[in-house]
């Protein structure tokens, strides 16, 4: 069973409108590398450049911040992330 | 003691459980300062004044403008041009005369912000930018003082309670500088998050209920649906990571 990758509502532009797209990998960054196989208009809404986050791409895995060190966190078949926004607005 | 005025003013809020003539009389005693007066500010500041926190200290350097009305529900089409303090302290005086609402036209910077917030209980992030948000994370923690985080976006929301010291602060979460934007937003949305930070601040005073403490609430308006994140404190974290 693989991975429940959760796509922000900014993002779904770039997943046909998917707000839950499934993806395959030991870790975080591998599960969205293979997002971003499946939908190559990720790479630049998410990386800022290669194994980068953009600062305000916020990742979550099973509804816990995975903050620092995302892309490196294991991952098991069923566990959830989520891509969140940072938002600054008041 | 609460006056014959207040007890009626109150009632209602007394007849809750968990607040009594002890709470109200908790509230009266109590300090906060609201570092924005904007979008958050409005119905942070309008609950805490209708709620009877004796002391409201509002804190913003900017001045109304028309494109202020969709959601800065504490200023009027009469008011465009006017200091948004003074705007905001005349509706909150008019609303309940008996709290202390101190006005201050400044720009929250490193070198005041110490100042500012000097004898508050409470401190409450309205802001509309992260970098004066982190400057008042950092002074937050060194004086000890509870930071109630709250930011807006669209129809999307979050808020989360700081406990120096004890909890995850909002430098826990900092991956570094991010562009500040004119972000889009309908006034529905910081009355949302405004009044869950108010919420806490309330039971903070009182010392009652469970703190969006360590838990990142995220809000979806479009999607109706609010979604909790678990955050720890950081042990790298520049502002609070040396403190045990």
């Amino acid at each position: 069973m693989p991975v429940k990758v959760h796509i922000h509502l900014t993002h779904r532009r770039f997943t046909d409108g998917k707000e839950v797209v499934e993806a395959e990998g030991q870790t975080v960054g591998e599960c969205l590398n293979h997002l971003i196989q499946q939908f190559p208009g990720m790479e630049k809404a998410i990386f800022a450049k290669k194994d980068k986050l953009h600062n305000i791409v916020e990742v979550y895995l099973n509804h816990a911040s995975a903050h620092p060190n995302e892309l490196a966190k294991p991952v098991k078949d069923g566990d959830e992330i989520h891509l969140i926004l940072m938002l600054a607005g008041g | 003691m609460l006056t014959p005025d207040e007890r009626e003013r109150y009632d209602r809020q007394i007849l809750i459980e968990q607040i009594g003539p002890e709470g109200q009389e908790k509230l009266k005693r109590s300090r906060v300062v609201i570092a924005g007066a904007g979008g958050l500010g409005s119905p942070i500041a309008i609950y805490l004044t209708a709620a009877g926190v004796g002391m409201i200290r509002l804190i913003d350097h900017d001045r109304v403008s028309l494109s202020n009305l969709n959601r800065q529900i504490l200023h009027w089409e009469e008011d465009i041009g006017k200091k948004k303090v003074q705007s905001a302290a005349t509706k909150l005086r008019n609303l309940n005369p008996g709290i202390k609402i101190e006005a201050i036209d400044e720009t929250i910077t490193e070198a005041n912000v110490s100042h500012l917030l000097e004898g508050c209980d409470a401190i409450v992030d309205a802001m509309d930018n992260l970098s004066t948000r982190y400057i008042l994370n950092r002074c937050a923690i060194e004086k000890n003082i509870p930071f109630f985080h709250g930011a807006i976006r669209g129809f999307e929301g979050r808020a989360m309670t700081i406990l120096p010291g004890k909890t995850a602060c909002l430098r826990c979460m900092y991956r570094g500088s991010v562009p500040e934007e004119k972000f889009p937003v309908i006034g529905v949305t910081p009355a949302v998050i405004g009044c869950i930070q108010a919420t806490e601040v309330i039971k903070y005073l009182l010392g009652i209920g469970q703190l969006l403490t360590n838990r990142l609430l995220m809000y979806d308006g479009l999607e109706a649906l609010f979604t909790e994140f678990a955050v720890n404190r950081n042990p790298e974290c520049d502002h609070c990571g040396q403190i045990k």
